[in-house]
C-alpha cells in the first residue's frame, strides 16, 4: 500500500511540462522531487466507514519502475511484501508463503479498501510523457502561492484523462492534485501536506488520497523518515527477496 | 361386543382385509401426498432459506441495507455472544453463523507462484462442529462430484466448473486472496477436499465453501459474522412464529441507534418472498383439499363395497332372528373398526414413507436432466402436524359413511328378499 | 359391441358406486390436464418473453464474450463489419455493446451493465424508442427491478462511471427517461440501457458491439468473427427449470391417479366376487371365459370414459375461465432468474390431451383387468351356484 503511495508520489513528482512556462515549472518540480533512489518508512491510515486502521511499512524504490515494500505493522500484515518490477506486481504473504501476482482486472480493484487502486500505484510513466500541461493561473492554497496547472492526456492508455495540479511557486513541489474523468467529472483528489526540508530538498511528508465518488474520509499517507540516494542492493528488486 | 366384532374382522378376511387395505392405501397415499406437496411447494422457499435468507436472519442494520453486496466491513461484531444469546432466548431455532464473501482464488505452480487465478464468491459455514446442521442444509453430501467433504481445518470445497477450468483436483492447494473486514489484504491457504456442483451456472463457475473458523481467520473476522440465520428446528418456515420472534427481538434493540446494532428480518421480508409464501400456501391447500376429497370418495365407495359384500350374511343373520337395528349398528361399528385400523396403518405407512423421503429425499435426477440451485433434484417431503390427521379423519369417516349407506339396504328390503339374495 | 353395451348398462346400473369412482377419476384427469397445461403455458410464455426481450432468435457473440463473466466484457467487443454490418442495416441483426460500469445513486455504489441499444430497433421488446437524447443529456432506460433496488424514478439523474476502450475513466450523469416492466429479470436487474451510438462514442468503440441479436426472420448463418448461440443454448436455464417442475408435478398426479385406480380396483374385485352367478350364467350361455373377462375389463375401464366425459363437463368451463383471467404468479419467482409472467395462461396442447387420455384409459383398463383374471380359474358350475372359490 505504502508502495503505491510512493509510486504516486513519484508520479506526481515527475512532472514535466510542455508549454514553456509549464515545462519550466515541472522541470523544477522534477528536480526537487526525484532522486536516484530512496528508502522511506511510512504509515498509512485508511479511514473506513466504520473504523480506521494504520499500517506501517518500509519501502525501497529506484526511479519509478522498481519498488519493494515490506509491511511492519499491524501484526496481521507484518511481513507482507510487495514487489513492482517491469510493470508487474507481486504480493508475498508470510502466512501462506505464497507469491501472488496481481494482474488483469484485479489491478482495477481498490487496494485494501483504500482510495487507491492497484492500477493507481502501478502508473510509472512521467507526467510529461503522458500529459500536455499548461499553467492556468496563480492561486493561493493554504496560505501558499501556487501555480494551478491543467494537464490533459496526450496518450490514450491512461486512467485519468485530465488533472489539475497546484504547485508551490516558491518551493516547486505539488500541494494538491485532482484527477478527472473524460467528461470533466472529478474522480479523485490528493492533498500533499507537511512540507519539510530533507537532505536539502523540500518534500511533502503527508499525502491524503480521496476517492470523490466514495463515501468516507480518504486515505492518509505519512512518511516518517526518508533517505535519498542510498546504496540499495540490486537483489532487493527481485522475486527472491519476497520470500526472505 | 367390540371384541367380538374384532374377532370377526380378524377371522373373516373377505370382509376385512380388502377394505382395510383399501383404506390403508388411500390414507397412506393422502399422507404421502400431503407431505410431498408441503415439501415440494416449500422447497424453493426452503432452498432460499437454506442458502440465503434463513427462516429469520440477524444482520447489522448497515449490512442489511446492502446485503446483496456482501459488505463484510459492516458485519456484526460480537457474533458469538449474540448467537449464544439467541440460542438461549429462542431455543426453538437453530442459529448459525455465516460469512458470505468474494475474493480471488490463486493456484500455485511448483515454485509457489501464481499458475492461474479466478474470482470466486464464497460461503463460510460451520462444517466441523459436532452436530452442525449446515452440511445438510447446503446439501453438500449430494453435491460432491469428486473428493469428499472437508474434514479438518484448512480444507475447502470448490465448484466443479471452476475446478475443471483451472485443472484442479481434490488434494491440490490454493490461496484465497480477499479483503479483510477492515479492508486489509486477506490470504489463506486451503486444500481442495472436494469439488461440488449445485447446478446453478453462476455459482458453479466460481464458488468456494469453507469452514467459518478458517474464513474468520482469513478475513480478520474473529467473533464477527456477516449473517446469523435461524432455522425452526421443527420443520419449515412458520410466518406467525417468525413475525412474533422478529418483533420481540427487534424491540430489544429499539433504543439502540447504532447502525451496526443487530436487526432481525423474516424470510417473508426478503426479495418478494411474501407473495410466494401466500401463493404456495394457497396452492398447497387447494391440492390437499382436492386429494382429501378424492380419497374420501374412494373410501366412501370402499365402505359401500364392503357393505355390499355382506348382504348375504345379513340375510342369514336376519333369518336367525337378529334385529335390523342391531345388524346395522354392528355394521357401523365394523366400519369404524376397519376404518380405524386401515387409517392407523395407512397413516403409519404414509408417515414412514414421508419420513423416509424427508430424510433421504427422492432423487428426481432422472426426471430432470439437471438441477439448479433453486430447483433441487432431490425433492423431499415434509411432515407437518397436519399429516397425522389429514388422512386419518377422512379415512375413518368415509369408511363409516360408506358402510352406513350400504347398510340402508338392510332396512329397505325385507328379510325374505335379503335372504333370497343370498341363496346359499 | 355387445360387451360394450352390456358393460355400460352394468356400470350405470351400479349407480352411486360408479359415479363415485368416476368422479375421483375425473378429478385426476382434470388435475393432470390442468397442471400440465399450466406448465406448458408457463413454458411457452416464459420462452417467448425471453426470446422477445433478451435472446431474440439466437445471438452472435463476440468469441470472448461470456455472459456470466463481467470481466470478459473488457475484451469482448469488435467492429461490426462485412456481412454482419449488412444484416444490421437490413434490421436482421441488432448490435448491442455492453460495458461494465458503476452507478452512484444517492452516494451508494452499484455495479451495473451499461448496454448500448439502437433506439430505433424493433428486434427486442425493450422500449428503446424512449431513448431519445434531449437537452444534451444521456437518456437511460432501466427496468422496474433495477429502479426499485437503486431507488430511481423517471426523470432522476444518476452518476455513472465507466472506462473507455483504453481504460480511461469517464463519468457522466444519465437521466432515467423511462422505466420498463419485463417478465424477464435478466434484462432488468443491474442493467442500464443507453443509445448504442452514445455508448460507442463514450467508450471509444465506434461501430463496435459485444453481441448481435438475431431477428425472428433471420435464419441462422455463420458470420465470420462471431459465434452463434442458438435459442436452446440461451434458454438452457429456463428449460431446466421447467423440466424440474414437470418432474415434481408428475409425482403429484401419479399419486392422485393411483388413488383413483385403487377405487376401480376395489370395485372390480367386488364385482368378480359378488357376481359369480352372473359370470356362471354368461359362461353357461356360451360365452368363453375370455369374453367374460373382456366384459368385466371393459366395464372397469369404462369408468375412465365416463370420467373423461364428466371431467370435460366441469373441467372445460373451469379451464376456459382460468384461461380468460390467467393464474397470478408470485413476483419472487423471478429470483431464479428465469422469466415468469405475473399471470400464467395455461396452454393445452393436443399431444398433452391425447397422452393424458391414453394414460387414464390404459391405466384404468389395466387395473380393471387384474381382478378379472380370477374368472379364468372359475368352474362355471360352481360359479353358477355362487359358490365361493
Amino acid at each position: 500500500m505504502k508502495k503505491h503511495s510512493l509510486i504516486i508520489i513519484a508520479f506526481l513528482f515527475s512532472i514535466h511540462g510542455f508549454a514553456q512556462d509549464a515545462k519550466t515549472i515541472l522541470d523544477k518540480v522534477d528536480r526537487n522531487m526525484s532522486s536516484k533512489n530512496r528508502i522511506v518508512e511510512s504509515s498509512m491510515t485508511i479511514h473506513g466507514k466504520r473504523s480506521s486502521r494504520t499500517l506501517t511499512s518500509k519501502t525501497w524504490s529506484e526511479g519509478f519502475e522498481k519498488s519493494f515494500s515490506q509491511y511492519l505493522s499491524p501484526a496481521a500484515d507484518k511481513g507482507t511484501k510487495m514487489l513492482k518490477l517491469e510493470g508487474q506486481l507481486w504480493i508475498y504473504s508470510p502466512s501462506t508463503d505464497r507469491i501472488i501476482q496481481i494482474s488483469g482486472h484485479l489491478l482495477r480493484q481498490s487496494v485494501m479498501g483504500s482510495d487507491l487502486s492497484y492500477e493507481d500505484m502501478m502508473e510509472d510513466r512521467k507526467l510529461n510523457d503522458v500529459y500536455n500541461a499548461k499553467v492556468i493561473r496563480e492561486e493561493k492554497l493554504n496560505d501558499r502561492n501556487t501555480f494551478l496547472m491543467q494537464l490533459t492526456a496526450k496518450v490514450e492508455n491512461i486512467a485519468y484523462y485530465s488533472q489539475k495540479i497546484w504547485i508551490d511557486t516558491e518551493r516547486f513541489i505539488p500541494l494538491q492534485q485532482e484527477l478527472y474523468a473524460k467528461s470533466g467529472q472529478l474522480l479523485k483528489r490528493t492533498e500533499l501536506k507537511d512540507v519539510k526540508q530533507i537532505q536539502g530538498r523540500w518534500f511533502p511528508t503527508t499525502i491524503v488520497y480521496k476517492d470523490m465518488l466514495k463515501q468516507g474520509n480518504g486515505t492518509e499517507f505519512r512518511m516518517n523518515s526518508i533517505l535519498f540516494d542510498q546504496k540499495i542492493p540490486e537483489y532487493i528488486f527481485s522475486k527472491a527477496a519476497l520470500k526472505q | 361386543m367390540i371384541k367380538f366384532l374384532f374377532k370377526g374382522i380378524l377371522n373373516d378376511k373377505s370382509r376385512s382385509l380388502l377394505p382395510a387395505i383399501v383404506v390403508g392405501l388411500g390414507v397412506a397415499l393422502t399422507v404421502l401426498l400431503h407431505g410431498w406437496i408441503t415439501g415440494a411447494l416449500g422447497d424453493s422457499i426452503e432452498m432460499n432459506a437454506s442458502f440465503n435468507s434463513g427462516h429469520v436472519k440477524v444482520m447489522s442494520r448497515a449490512y442489511a441495507r446492502d446485503d446483496a453486496q456482501m459488505p463484510n466491513d459492516l458485519a456484526l461484531l460480537g457474533a458469538d455472544p449474540l448467537v449464544s444469546k439467541l440460542k438461549n432466548d429462542y431455543p426453538d431455532l437453530d442459529w448459525v453463523r455465516r460469512i458470505r464473501f468474494s475474493g480471488l482464488i490463486d493456484f500455485p505452480d511448483e515454485k509457489g507462484e501464481t499458475r492461474a487465478q479466478g474470482p470466486v464468491i464464497g460461503w463460510a459455514i460451520d462444517l466441523f462442529s459436532p452436530g452442525s446442521t449446515e452440511i445438510v442444509r447446503f446439501k453438500l453430501q449430494g453435491a460432491i462430484l469428486n473428493g469428499k467433504l472437508p474434514s479438518k481445518p484448512g480444507e475447502a470445497l470448490i465448484t466443479s466448473d471452476f475446478a475443471s477450468k483451472f485443472k484442479v483436483k481434490p488434494g491440490d492447494s490454493f490461496t484465497l486472496f480477499g479483503t479483510t473486514m477492515d479492508g486489509g489484504m486477506a490470504f489463506r491457504n486451503f486444500i481442495v477436499a472436494g469439488t461440488v456442483r449445485f447446478g446453478s451456472s453462476v455459482v458453479d463457475r466460481g464458488a468456494v465453501i469453507a469452514d467459518i473458523t478458517d474464513i474468520r481467520k482469513a478475513l480478520g473476522m474473529e467473533d464477527a459474522a456477516g449473517e446469523i440465520p435461524g432455522y425452526f428446528k421443527d420443520g419449515g418456515y412458520n410466518d406467525t412464529k417468525a413475525t412474533a420472534l422478529m418483533n420481540d427481538f427487534n424491540k430489544k434493540y429499539q433504543a439502540d441507534k447504532d447502525e451496526y446494532a443487530p436487526e432481525m428480518i423474516r424470510l417473508r421480508d426478503q426479495g418478494g418472498m411474501a407473495e410466494y409464501l401466500d401463493i404456495a400456501n394457497a396452492m398447497g391447500a387447494i391440492m390437499v383439499f382436492v386429494f382429501v376429497m378424492a380419497m374420501s370418495i374412494v373410501l366412501w365407495n370402499a365402505g359401500l363395497l364392503g357393505g355390499l359384500r355382506r348382504y348375504s350374511e345379513f340375510g342369514i343373520r336376519l333369518a336367525l332372528g337378529e334385529e335390523k337395528k342391531h345388524i346395522y349398528r354392528t355394521l357401523l361399528y365394523e366400519g369404524l373398526l376397519i376404518g380405524t385400523i386401515g387409517s392407523v396403518v395407512g397413516t403409519l405407512v404414509g408417515l414412514s414413507a414421508s419420513y423416509y423421503l424427508q430424510v433421504v429425499g427422492l432423487d428426481m435426477g432422472d426426471m430432470m436432466q439437471r438441477s439448479t440451485l433453486m430447483m433441487p433434484t432431490l425433492v423431499r417431503t415434509r411432515i407437518t402436524p397436519a399429516a397425522f390427521y389429514i388422512g386419518f379423519i377422512p379415512g375413518v369417516f368415509s369408511m363409516v359413511l360408506g358402510n352406513a349407506l350400504a347398510g340402508i339396504a338392510i332396512y329397505k328390503r325385507n328379510t325374505a328378499q335379503l335372504f333370497k339374495e343370498l341363496e346359499v | 359391441m355387445l360387451a360394450f353395451k352390456l358393460a355400460f348398462k352394468n356400470l350405470i346400473g351400479a349407480g352411486l358406486r360408479t359415479w363415485l369412482n368416476v368422479s375421483v377419476l375425473s378429478f385426476a384427469f382434470v388435475v393432470i390436464v390442468f397442471y400440465n397445461g399450466m406448465l406448458d403455458g408457463w413454458n411457452r410464455q416464459g420462452r417467448s418473453d425471453t426470446v422477445a426481450w433478451e435472446t431474440g432468435n439466437g445471438q452472435y457473440w463476440h468469441p470472448l464474450y461470456d455472459r456470466y463473466d463481467p470481466f470478459s466484457l473488457q475484451d469482448a467487443h469488435a467492429t461490426v463489419t462485412g456481412e454482419a454490418a449488412k444484416l444490421v442495416k437490413e434490421n436482421q441483426l441488432l448490435p448491442m455493446l455492453i460495458t461494465q460500469a458503476t452507478a452512484y445513486p444517492q452516494g451508494r455504489l452499484l455495479n451495473v451493465m451499461l448496454k448500448g441499444i439502437d433506439p430505433n430497433q424493433e428486434i427486442l421488446s425493450i422500449p428503446s424508442a424512449s431513448l431519445k437524447p434531449q437537452n444534451g443529456e444521456i437518456p437511460a432506460l432501466i427496468g422496474k427491478r433495477m429502479a426499485e433496488s437503486a431507488h430511481l424514478k423517471k426523470g432522476d439523474h444518476v452518476l455513472v462511471r465507466w472506462r473507455d476502450v483504453n481504460g480511461t475513466f469517464d463519468a457522466r450523469e444519465v437521466q432515467v427517461v423511462d422505466i420498463f416492466k419485463s417478465n424477464v429479470p435478466t434484462v432488468d436487474v443491474s442493467q442500464v440501457y443507453i443509445p448504442l451510438s452514445i455508448l460507442q462514442e463514450m467508450t471509444g468503440m465506434k461501430d463496435e458491439a459485444t453481441l448481435l441479436v438475431a431477428s425472428a426472420t433471420l435464419s441462422s448463418t455463420q458470420i465470420k468473427g462471431w459465434t452463434f448461440k442458438d435459442t436452446k443454448f440461451l434458454l438452457k436455464d429456463f428449460d431446466e427449470m421447467i423440466n424440474a417442475k414437470k418432474g415434481g408435478s408428475r409425482i403429484l398426479y401419479l399419486l392422485l391417479l393411483t388413488l383413483a385406480l385403487l377405487a376401480i380396483f376395489d370395485t372390480q374385485v367386488l364385482s368378480v366376487f359378488r357376481r359369480q352367478k352372473e359370470i356362471g350364467t354368461y359362461i353357461a350361455l356360451g360365452m368363453t371365459r375370455l369374453q367374460v373377462i373382456r366384459l368385466f375389463t371393459v366395464e372397469g375401464s369404462m369408468h375412465s370414459l365416463l370420467a373423461l366425459i364428466l371431467g370435460s363437463l366441469y373441467g372445460i368451463p373451469l379451464m376456459l375461465f382460468i384461461n380468460k383471467y390467467g393464474i397470478p404468479m408470485p413476483k419472487s419467482a423471478d429470483q431464479a432468474g428465469v422469466a415468469i409472467s405475473e399471470r400464467i395462461f395455461p396452454f393445452y396442447s393436443l399431444g398433452m390431451l391425447v397422452s393424458t387420455i391414453l394414460l387414464v384409459v390404459i391405466s384404468a383398463t389395466i387395473v380393471s383387468y387384474f381382478p378379472t383374471r380370477r374368472i379364468s380359474k372359475m368352474r362355471p358350475t360352481d360359479a353358477l351356484k355362487g359358490k365361493m372359490q
